[in-house]
Parts: structure tokens; C-alpha cells; sequence
């Protein structure tokens, strides 16, 4: 679902409009998200209701916060959120500065630079899971970079090569979502770069700003908005994403998602409460940091 | 304090010349207005200048020393574009401070001076709005602010008062130019308004296709057009064909006499010109001093001149004079055509079709 939610969000929609035309949107986008809203917000309701111990399948139905209790209180708890915001953080960041890097390059016109911007698009379509299979053919101490590295005797057994997967630092996570999320985040700063045009740019040139100057005060206001778009996507995308780090990230400390995953599947529905609970604290969290990442981002730019 | 020498600057897009062969010299605080009709090859020149494009083939020196391989933000040549190009992200007062900025400039002095010139352009307190929320005349005032509040050694100027109303049109004018003299700017000012660069520039050059047709003094263009073109160009479109033997050229009206102090030497086919201002009905009846014969085709009264077509052999000319001279149409008048006034273009018409009929 979430890949569905990324592919399909319009590619440089990012500036402003006027209320009217801002309003129509959600008005004419009613209906389905009336259909969405009854479909999930069902689940999640059922779900909320279970985190707080109305589960009367198996015979809850007294309102309590022990299992918030029992999860906040966790030691392994706190762990779990840091890998998951760490993970989710690094891969967004990067992401996007790899994402402007590659835009910047790919705008101009160029030998091959239709074949590269195609080339560059080749992961959108592609499933994570898919993405994830790939990256670990390449980066596990069996796999091609490590076999190639031994080959090329720069290191000396295959052993030696550096461990990306199951990790603790969640190395082939990261890297699967950047392959995935840079060509997203591109895209659309691609689109913003394509639209301005080159014209703004040889305004500040001939006004003495130099590349490093134009970059920074003329290009990267112009891209911000579709930037901050984008990485908000991405980062609460990634934050809540399990089957990426269940099946790249080491068993133990798992992110938060994995650890909820695995107690919802546990045959023990007794542990189902639990597992709700942690998903309603992530997503309170993922919300929060959201918040406070806008803000912080529309004041950095406004400065 | 720059020179700006153009070294046969040719510039080619595809196999379109843009601009063929450019050959100026604009001295130091000069103000030099490019003048020419749309597509004719201005904003070329002004990019090639800048260092934007490079020119195909050519050179453009400043002071003497060669540009070309010194880019754009290093040249010291700032450029107020056609379309004006304010910055959406900044405001008003960001904006015109932007040069100032990138320069280094300590805040409070940007501050400063961006007031003074928001004042200069007739916009103060407006630095808080941001570019969309003003008017296209107010942008491009803005835009004009910018570049003036850098001092720049060479200022290049794109059509910089297209949307502006007549009043602010003559009061930015008056401007450019004081700022311009002020400083020693050395600028160049492209128009495809005639009036706008006789009153503004110092020297015009006239473009066509690409090409420079003739550079001078303003006045030049009305006294000495090279070519029926240009003559056209500049609302005169009198033309009347001739041998011509020593001072004498003979028309299909009669004899008329050139003078010899005033238009080059040559002889055989030639086409003479008056501007219509220049051209004199003739009341008393004489027949000395190039007077030939007309018949009045239209007669306009214009409030304070009279405006006549009047055919003189196969062509049509027109004719300004005084308010009381109002012949009837198809009346045949007598006009003399001052010999002091009288000057020979170069036919240009089969290269262009140029010649009015
Ligand atoms: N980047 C380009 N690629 C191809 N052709 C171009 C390019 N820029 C200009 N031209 C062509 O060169 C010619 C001169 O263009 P230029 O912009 O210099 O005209 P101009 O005199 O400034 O006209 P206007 O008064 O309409 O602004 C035109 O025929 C134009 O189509
Ligand atoms: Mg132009």
C-alpha cells in the first residue's frame, strides 16, 4: 500500500495556489477519501480499541493502558525507536541530497542524458521487496561487491568485507531505501529544476552571485518546498516500514515496526494488545516529529 | 570606467545568424541604444556580452582586454533582462539587495541603499511585498533597482521600460540616464522603439537580421539614414527614383538638384528622400529650387499640422505642413524639396522589398 500511496503522488505539484483552487482539490477527493476513511479508519479504530484492552475475541473488554505501560516501560522500547527514527532519518536525508545531486546533473542537457534520466526512474516501479533481494545479492560478505572486492585483492577473504546486512547499523536498509526513494525525490526536484528554467540562474550571474552562491540563494529556495514534500513522504513512509528491516535488519534491536509485526503474528493473541499499542505510539511519534519538521523547515526557509 | 569594444561578433543558432558580423566601440560612460525589430538579433548581443552564450565566432573586450573566456558573474556587466526576473522566494527589498549580498555587502549598508534606490524608482516601502504581489511596471522597476544599486561597470539594459505607462516611462528614463552619467556607467540599452533611443542614448546602433545597418548620433537617423530601410524604420518613407548626373538627379517629375557639401559623390541610379516634416508646398507659384509636381491623395488635419499623402510620380509621399494649408483631395499641388534637405538613401529595396509603394 505504501508503494502506492508514494508512485501515485503528483510529481511537482509543490507551489502554492489559491485558497479557492487549494480547497477544490480535497472537495472533489471527498468520495474516496470517504471510502479509505471507512475502510481503515475502521481497522485503525479496531486496533486503537484493542491497544487499549477492548479485544473481545479473546475475552478483553475492560479500558486499561497496561500494555502502553508495559511498552513505554520497556528498556528495549527506547532502543527500538532511536534504530527506527535513526534508520528512517538517515536514509531521508540522504536521500534528498543525493536526490538534488542527481537532478542538478540530469537537467542539463547532455551526451546520453535522456538514457540517464530513464535509467535513474528504473526503481519506482520496482517492489522493496524486490529492491531488498537485489541489494542483498550485492552486499552480503557472500555477495557480488564482496567477491569482486576479494577478486580485485582488496581484502583478503571474502570474511573481511565490511557487514551491511543484518546489522546493527542497518547499512542494507538504508542503502535499499535510498535506491528506492532517490529516483522519488528527483523526480520531482527534477520537474521543479525543468520548469524554472535556467533563467533565474543567469539573473544572479550577471548580478556577481557565483555557483556555490547560486545555488544556495536562488536554486535551493526554488526546490525547497518540493524537497520538504517529498522527505516528509519518505521519512514517515520508512519509519513505519517493516518488511524492509525484518528482512535486512538484524533480529535484535529490531525497529519498532518489526517488533509490532512480529508480536501481531505471534499465535499468542495475547500479545495482539501489545502490538497495537506499539503501532499507536509510532504513529503518534512519526506525527510529532512531522509537525516539528515542517516548522522547523518553513522557517529555515523563510530565513 | 569600461570600454566596450564588439569585435566582429557573429553569433549562430543552428544555420540561423543571429547576429553577423558586429562591429562596435562604446566608450567609456557611454550610453549606446540598440535599436531594432523584434528577432533582429539584441538579446543576442546583450547575452554574448554578458557571457551568458558565447559567440560563435568574434571577440568582446573590455578595456581592451578580451572577455570571452571570463564568466558571467566575474565580468562586472549586469544585465536587466527582458522578461523582468524577479526572484519568487525573495521579497522586494531581498531582491534588489541580492548584488549587494553576493558582494558582501555589510547588512545595514544593503539596507541602506536599497531604500535610497526603492526611493529612486519610485517605490518606497515596498520592500516587505514579495515580486508576484506587484504589478508588471512595478517589477520591472524593481528589476531596474537591482541592477542600479550595484554601480556596475557596464549595465545592459533589455527593453527595461516596455510595461511601464508614458509618465513612468519618462521619469525612469530621466533615471537610467542620470544615474548613468553620474556613475560613468557605460550602458546599453536595447529597444525596438525608435523615439525611446533617440531620446535616451548617446549613439544608436540600428539593427536588421541580425546585422548592424548604421550607428551614429541620433539625429544621423533622420538626417542621413544609409538605407530606404532605415529611413522606414524611422517613419520616413519618401522615396523618389532618379539618374543622377553630377549634382543633378533626373525623376520622372523633372530635374532636382542635390547638394554636393551634403549627400556623397556618385552617380547613375539613384533614390533621393525628404522627411516629411522637410517637405514644403509651394503657394507663390515659383518653379525655382526643386519643385515638382503632386497630386494630393489624402489630407488629414492633425490639430497643429496638416497631414497630406501626395503622389509625386509613381510614389507616395507624405507631407507634415503648417495647419493652414489644407488642399483638396486630388488637387495637384506643387511641393519643393529643400535642397538642404535633400538626401540620397541607398536602394536597398530589392534585398528587402523595402520601399513603400
Ligand atoms: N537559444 C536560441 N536558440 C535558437 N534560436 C535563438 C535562440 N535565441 C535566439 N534565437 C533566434 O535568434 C534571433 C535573434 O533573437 P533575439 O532574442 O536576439 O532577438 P531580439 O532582437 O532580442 O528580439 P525581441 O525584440 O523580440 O526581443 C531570433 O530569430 C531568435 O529566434
Ligand atoms: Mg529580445
Amino acid at each position: 500500500m505504501s508503494d502506492l500511496v508514494e508512485t501515485s503522488e503528483p510529481i511537482g505539484a509543490v507551489r502554492r495556489e489559491p485558497l479557492r483552487s487549494r480547497l477544490k482539490i480535497p472537495l472533489m477527493l471527498t468520495p474516496a477519501l470517504a471510502i479509505i476513511l471507512l475502510l481503515f479508519g475502521g481497522g485503525i479504530l479496531v486496533g486503537a480499541g484493542q491497544s487499549f484492552g477492548y479485544f473481545p475475541a479473546i475475552g478483553l473488554n475492560e479500558f486499561t493502558f497496561d500494555y502502553y505501560r508495559s511498552v513505554l516501560t520497556d528498556p528495549n522500547f527506547l532502543r527500538s525507536l532511536w534504530l527506527t527514527f535513526r534508520i528512517a532519518a538517515t536514509a531521508t536525508v540522504l536521500s534528498s541530497i543525493l536526490a538534488v545531486a542527481f537532478a542538478l546533473v540530469l537537467r542539463h542537457n547532455f551526451r546520453g542524458s535522456r538514457l540517464a534520466t530513464f535509467l535513474f526512474q528504473i526503481p519506482l516501479p520496482v517492489p522493496h521487496l524486490v529492491a531488498a533481494s537485489g541489494i542483498v545479492l550485492l552486499v552480503t560478505q557472500s555477495g557480488l561487491f564482496a567477491r569482486l572486492a576479494y577478486s580485485l585483492g582488496v581484502i583478503e577473504v571474502p570474511a573481511d568485507f565490511p557487514v551491511m546486512v543484518f546489522d546493527e547499523a542497518g547499512i542494507a536498509i538504508i542503502l535499499t531505501f535510498l535506491w528506492k526513494e532517490i529516483p522519488f525525490v528527483g523526480l520531482v526536484v527534477l520537474a521543479i529544476l525543468q520548469s524554472v528554467g535556467p533563467q533565474y540562474e543567469e539573473q544572479a550571474r550577471t548580478l556577481g552571485a557565483n555557483g556555490r552562491q547560486r545555488f544556495f540563494h536562488v536554486l535551493l529556495p526554488l526546490i525547497m518546498p518540493g524537497i520538504l514534500s517529498t522527505s516528509i513522504i519518505i521519512f514517515a513512509f520508512t519509519f513505519a516500514s517493516y518488511e524492509i528491516p525484518l528482512l535486512l535488519g538484524v533480529r535484535f534491536p529490531a525497529t519498532l515496526p518489526v517488533v509490532a509485526f512480529r508480536q501481531y503474528q505471534d499465535p499468542d493473541l495475547a500479545l495482539r494488545p501489545e502490538a497495537m499499542a506499539i503501532s499507536v505510539v509510532l504513529a503518534i511519534v512519526a506525527l510529532l516529529l512531522l509537525i516539528a519538521y515542517r516548522r522547523l523547515a518553513q522557517y529555515a526557509v523563510k530565513r | 570606467m569600461t570600454n566596450v569594444v564588439l569585435k566582429h561578433l557573429s553569433r549562430r543558432f543552428g544555420d540561423h545568424l543571429a547576429v553577423r558580423d558586429l562591429n562596435l566601440e562604446i566608450a567609456s560612460g557611454e550610453m549606446v541604444a540598440f535599436l531594432g525589430p523584434s528577432g533582429c538579433g539584441k538579446t543576442t548581443t546583450l547575452r554574448m556580452i554578458t557571457g551568458l552564450i558565447q559567440p560563435t565566432s568574434g571577440d568582446v573586450l573590455f578595456d581592451g582586454e578580451s572577455v570571452v573566456g571570463i564568466p558571467t558573474e566575474r565580468r562586472g556587466a549586469v544585465m536587466v533582462f527582458q522578461k523582468h526576473l524577479l526572484f519568487p522566494t525573495m521579497n522586494v527589498a531581498d531582491n534588489v539587495g541580492f548584488g549587494l549580498k553576493m558582494a558582501g555587502v555589510e547588512k545595514p549598508e544593503i539596507a541602506r541603499r536599497v531604500d535610497e534606490i526603492l526611493e529612486l524608482v519610485e517605490l518606497p516601502g515596498l520592500g516587505d511585498r514579495k515580486a508576484h504581489e506587484l504589478s508588471g511596471g512595478q517589477q520591472q522597476r524593481v528589476a531596474l533597482a537591482r541592477a542600479l544599486v550595484v554601480h556596475p561597470q557596464v549595465l545592459l539594459l533589455d527593453e527595461p521600460l516596455a510595461n511601464l505607462d508614458a509618465n513612468l516611462r519618462i521619469t525612469m528614463r530621466h533615471l537610467i540616464r542620470t544615474i548613468q552619467r553620474e556613475l560613468g556607467i557605460t550602458a546599453i540599452f536595447v529597444t525596438h522603439d525608435q523615439e525611446e533611443a533617440v531620446m535616451l542614448a548617446d549613439r544608436v546602433a540600428l539593427m536588421f537580421d541580425g546585422v548592424v545597418q548604421q550607428v551614429g548620433e541620433p539625429n544621423s537617423f533622420y538626417k542621413r539614414p544609409a538605407t530606404a530601410r532605415v529611413a522606414q524604420f524611422f517613419r520616413n518613407s519618401n522615396f523618389l527614383p532618379g539618374q543622377r548626373t553630377g549634382n543633378v538627379v533626373t525623376t520622372s517629375v523633372g530635374d532636382v538638384e542635390v547638394d554636393p557639401d551634403l549627400v556623397p559623390e556618385g552617380s547613375g541610379h539613384v533614390v533621393l528622400t525628404v522627411r516629411p516634416e522637410e517637405v514644403q508646398p509651394v503657394l507663390d507659384g515659383s518653379t525655382e529650387g526643386n519643385v515638382v509636381p503632386a497630386t494630393i491623395e489624402s489630407v488629414i488635419y492633425m490639430g497643429s499640422y496638416t497631414q497630406l499623402e501626395a503622389r509625386i510620380g509613381d510614389e507616395t509621399w507624405n507631407v507634415q505642413t503648417s495647419a493652414a494649408f489644407m488642399p483638396k483631395d486630388g488637387e495637384t499641388v506643387m511641393l519643393r524639396l529643400p535642397r538642404e534637405h535633400l538626401w540620397i538613401v541607398r536602394d536597398d529595396s530589392s534585398e528587402e522589398g523595402a520601399v513603400a509603394s
